[in-house]
């Protein structure tokens, strides 16, 4: 008789296959928190080849996870169970939604039978998100869940990347199923560049008197440095960059002119608001790099090469779009004469005028220097995560970058809280690189639990918090724009910020003096484990420049009215 | 600025969530829900037809709804101008 050949199935509990999907998908390293719903997955995932990072907030995993996203350009995967542990991670999926980030969230869900009746920690977080995210599942049957992880990989990763949230309600977890692993289906490719437009960016360019170059984010995301930078090289065009766009130039190139906006610099401002022709790579026109809309560059011309249609047109009309990844379109695009002497040595006139300085008067620590000599210290292999506020905007301003991936910031978002939780991600990413968390004395509060996940894991992370007390940046509208009149923005009952690192298990040092700064930045740079520096600034102490709300670019202030 | 109708005939996923996915992002962009016909889902998904008005292009909302991974296809088909109104739709406007 025929030996029957039929194996028997094998049956899986839905989270030993998700985390064997996650592993087929590279996943090394996720960061989370366990809770009741998500129980199944935890179970799981003891035993599998993933490290866990156990953050002390679930918005702390997913900023972390986000950060990680930005470094290695593979999503970032955090964690949590449903109801507050979903809704705690909300702030760093929009955060990685904003900034275009890769990330895979995984929520726990109440089960199936339970969705809908209001059941304990029951939240519709797929609803909860559907604004800010790339895409999202609701897992209905075991059987689909490796499809669903592809996919939500691919979708995060691919085009403009961006956080795709896996509901999964706790019977599916912990359900059985007999499933056979699928590998990923091929991601199709991307449209090339329309050779038609790029024809026509080309000639644009080769007609311009006073072109302008605007890189923006979208370069590093696509991992196009390169191709940028050979661009500039051949055609010899101004840059200016946006706060994501930092480090897309090396910063004393002589064609780069600074960053724009907001905060941006002068040179940068005026070349922007003088060209008649604006090319603009990987930005959206976001509102605080380009002041007033309506007077923003009013006399140029706009190409406009993204991988994102949908930001076509959105805020300025383009004249010419390129609408595919970076790198093809700035290697096709060729133009044949783009000297123009009179206005590069305009731009450079400029850059000069408005070369920043660290004479300021005052007897305490000047942040802006600070941060101009932590770049000089250590001009390789630095990478600095900001929280959010005026630090975020001096280390914008003062601390240099030779790649956009060492500047790690919440741009579109603006999440204080960021830095901590992000250098945690950078470091976990990047084990060789010096990550600095440049944070201030409100923003670093807002996930100073985190330094308990520093203490866990030994990672070597080190803090350089910039202590005004006061909301600086908030308080420097109020200074401004509100007559002074001051709300809830002095901070002066701090806690002893060193003393709370060192109850952590962090060794911390607290300076004052301008002559204590190189050797502390010393000390910092060259302890061995984690560590935080506490520096007391001025509380008066201003951004400059600064263009005022509702205004272009060029009317910017330098200093207090 | 005077409001513009369109109508989209919306070719999107009958999975889960994609209906109110797509009804959210089209308010949320600054489009005012006139008109939305939902059809039955099939296997090869469904169709809605939604009449929309906004000061702003339509040819925008088309882009971002295209976006998405549960949206196939979009036709635009601009209607006549309407009369402006007073509020309902946020401007293009700077937030401070």
């Amino acid at each position: 008789m025929k030996q029957s050949t039929q194996i028997a199935p094998k049956l899986r509990s839905g989270s030993q296959v998700l985390i064997e999907a996650l592993e087929r998908n590279g996943v090394k390293q996720i960061f989370g928190y366990p809770g009741g719903t998500i129980m199944p997955v935890y179970d799981a995932l003891v035993g599998s080849s993933l490290k866990h990072y156990l953050c002390r907030h679930e918005q702390g995993a997913a900023l972390a996870a986000d950060a990680y996203g930005r470094v290695t350009r593979k999503a970032g995967v955090c964690m949590a169970t449903s109801g507050p542990g979903a809704t705690n991670l909300v702030t760093g999926i929009a955060n990685a939604f904003m900034d275009s980030v890769p990330m895979v969230v995984i929520t726990g869900q109440v089960p199936s039978a339970l969705q809908g009746t209001d059941a304990f920690q029951e939240v519709d977080i797929f609803g909860i998100t559907l604004p800010i995210v790339k895409h999202s599942y609701i897992v209905r049957s075991v059987t689909e869940i490796p499809h669903i992880v592809n996919e939500a990989f691919q979708l995060a990763q691919n085009g403009r990347p961006g956080p795709v949230l896996i509901d999964l309600p706790k019977d599916i977890s912990a359900g059985m199923g007999d499933v056979v692993y699928t590998p990923p289906q091929a991601w199709p490719a991307t449209d090339l560049p329309d050779e038609d437009a790029m024809q026509a960016a080309a000639e644009m360019l080769s007609r311009a008197r006073r072109p302008l170059v605007i890189a923006g984010g979208g370069i590093a995301i696509s991992d196009s440095v390169d191709e940028f930078r050979q661009f500039i090289d051949r055609t010899g065009l101004p840059v200016t960059t946006t706060l994501k766009g930092l480090g897309v130039m090396p910063a004393d190139d002589p064609r780069y002119v600074g960053m724009l906006g907001m905060h941006g610099n002068g040179a940068a401002n005026h070349a922007v608001q003088n060209c008649d022709l604006l090319m603009v790579v990987g930005a959206r026109f976001d509102d605080r790099a380009t002041g007033q809309l309506a007077q923003f560059a009013q006399s140029a011309r706009i190409i406009h090469v993204d991988i994102d249609a949908a930001e076509i047109s959105k805020l300025r009309k383009a004249d010419v779009a390129i609408v595919s990844e970076l790198a093809p379109a700035l290697d096709g695009i060729r133009p044949e004469n783009t000297a123009n002497p009179g206005w590069q040595a305009q731009c450079a006139g400029w850059t000069k005028e408005f070369a920043w300085r660290y004479d300021a008067p005052g007897k305490g620590i000047y942040a802006p220097k600070l941060l101009r000599d932590l770049s000089r210290t250590q001009p390789e292999g630095l990478t600095i995560t900001c929280d959010v506020g005026q630090h975020q905007m001096w280390v914008a301003q003062h601390c240099t970058f030779n790649n956009p991936l060492e500047h790690i910031s919440s741009g579109g978002l603006g999440t204080m809280g960021y830095g901590l939780p992000a250098a945690i991600g950078a470091k976990i990413a990047k084990p060789d690189a010096t990550v600095v968390c440049v944070s201030g004395d409100g923003s670093i509060m807002m996930n100073i639990q985190e330094l308990a996940t520093l203490k866990r894991y030994g990672i070597d992370v080190k803090i350089l918090l910039l202590d005004n007390s006061a909301l600086g940046l908030v308080r420097q509208w109020q200074e401004i724009f509100f007559e002074g009149n001051y709300s809830e923005v002095h901070l002066t009952d701090n806690p002893d910020f060193a003393a709370v690192a060192r109850a952590f298990g962090i060794q911390a040092r607290s300076i004052k003096e301008p002559e204590d700064v190189s050797d502390a930045l010393e000390w910092l740079l060259n302890t061995d484990s984690a560590a935080m520096l506490h520096v007391a600034i001025d509380s008066m102490e201003n951004v400059w420049p600064l263009v005022p709300p509702g205004k272009p670019n060029h009317k910017m202030m330098r200093s207090n009215p | 600025m005077t409001e513009m109708n369109n109508t989209l005939t919306i070719k999107l996923s009958g999975s889960e969530g994609a209906v109110i996915r797509a009804l959210g992002l089209i308010e949320r962009r600054g489009f005012s829900l006139v008109k939305c016909t939902v059809g039955e889902a099939d296997s090869s998904g469904r169709v809605m037809e939604v009449s929309v008005s906004s000061t702003r292009p339509g040819e925008l909302l088309k882009r971002q709804l295209e976006r998405l991974h549960d949206v196939f296809h979009v036709d635009l088909k601009p209607v006549a101008a309407v009369k402006p109104r007073t509020s309902g739709i946020r401007p293009v406007t700077r937030r401070i």
